[in-house]
């Protein structure tokens, strides 16, 4: 079917006869490498930030000069994000494994998450309100205060 | 770079040898299942039902808690068995830049009260937890639990490592967090008549990091980006300023 070499010199028109399975491989391959990029800076120069986070930032200042999303970046990242939930399932369960605690403990973690998230939730929403309304920007908010 | 290569190559080698271990509960194609299944039946549930209160985020994770219980996994081997989808933490972690630069110019816009109200909500999250957890005579694991309570998972699992925690109550605490935040934040803001997709996107971000983008995503592709830049740049800035702080 796809007899076409995928080898080739000039980068632009090799981009555009991509398949679709060979588009997803490099947008696949371009997340793995600035993951890695990432961790590898990170563990370089001994940053607390960790890997992904700093890859993340490459990619985005990557992305800023490139000037644009290439379309299998995008599509990957996209079915990526969709699955999100999934991703982080595992991490997510280890809340109900969780035995190595006192009741006073237990009680002072669940009242800090519950009642520091939504105080925390409040302040920044408001404080976020009052700043982005100060610059002047009216698009997207219809506030009344009656 | 070659040593980061390398760790990866034999994580995956390892992830690749556990699929060819003898088939029994805790083999990773049952776990795999397992999660998928959790998964798509956490969607189901949530798309019909449409109580927050059902994010899949919840109702995944207790039904693959159900499971785990019937098949009488323990956590250590359930996370062994999903290797596979561990190995997409840090790819998931850096897809986030692409909602990111497609919605730049919008963030541009309105750059540096956001960015002032990111510093004080990157402060406040945890502060307010610490504080409350403190007058509540918690303990000081306790503590070192709430400083990374609103970063996403994989930098609060990093973080902790850092500090001498408990991973596993960090990746607790993280996940309790951005579901208190993703049920209860949009219902909240809409309360406080907070309408703005902007603001919702980024307070959701600061406060219940991925979970919270997760159901950002949900309201629109704004609130979204927004939601995934509050929640990268608060991760980056939380994973910089905490350990100078937490240094005992």
């Amino acid at each position: 079917m796809c007899g076409r070499r995928s080898a080739n010199t000039e980068p632009l028109p090799a981009m555009a006869l991509a398949t679709k399975p060979l588009r997803w491989l490099v947008g696949a391959g371009l997340l793995l490498a600035f993951d890695l990029a990432g961790r590898s800076l990170s563990a370089a120069f001994a940053l607390p930030v960790p890997g992904p986070v700093l890859g993340m930032l490459l990619l985005l200042l990557s992305l800023m000069l490139y000037g644009g999303v290439p379309r299998g970046l995008a599509e990957v990242a996209g079915q990526l994000l969709r699955f999100l939930v999934l991703i982080l399932l595992p991490a997510t369960v280890g809340i109900y494994f969780l035995r190595d605690l006192s009741g006073g403990d237990w009680v002072a973690l669940v009242i800090a998450m519950v009642v520091g998230t939504l105080i925390s939730f409040t302040l920044t929403g408001i404080l976020l309100n009052r700043l982005i309304r100060r610059v002047g920007d009216t698009q997207g908010e219809n506030i009344r205060v009656d | 770079m070659w040593t980061e290569w390398q760790r990866w190559l034999a994580q995956l080698h390892q992830v690749a040898s556990d699929f060819l271990a003898p088939l029994g509960p805790a083999h990773p194609l049952v776990i795999l299942a397992l999660n998928l299944i959790c998964f798509w039946v956490g969607v189901k549930i949530y798309r019909r039902l449409g109580n927050p209160l059902l994010h899949p985020v919840v109702g995944a994770s207790l039904l693959v808690f159900a499971g785990l219980v019937l098949l009488s996994v323990d956590f250590a081997s359930y996370q062994r068995g999903s290797g596979l989808l561990n190995l997409l933490l840090g790819p998931a972690v850096v897809a986030l830049a692409i909602p990111l630069k497609q919605n730049l110019a919008v963030v541009r816009k309105v750059g540096w009260p956001l960015m002032l109200g990111l510093m004080v909500g990157a402060v406040l999250a945890p502060l307010v937890a610490v504080v409350i957890a403190l007058l509540l005579g918690g303990s000081k694991t306790v503590l070192i639990a709430l400083t990374t309570k609103s970063v996403t998972t994989p930098v609060a699992l990093a973080l902790a490592q850092e500090m001498h925690g408990i991973q596993s109550l960090a990746a607790g605490v993280v996940a309790f967090t951005g579901i208190v935040g993703a049920v209860c934040g949009p219902g909240l803001l809409r309360w406080l008549k907070i309408t703005d997709e902007r603001v919702v996107g980024f307070s959701m971000g600061i406060n219940a990091h991925a979970i919270g983008t997760v159901r950002a995503l949900e309201i629109s592709a704004l609130c979204g980006a927004f939601s995934a830049l509050a929640m990268g740049l608060c991760g980056a800035l939380t994973a910089l300023l905490l350990p100078l702080f937490v240094t005992t």
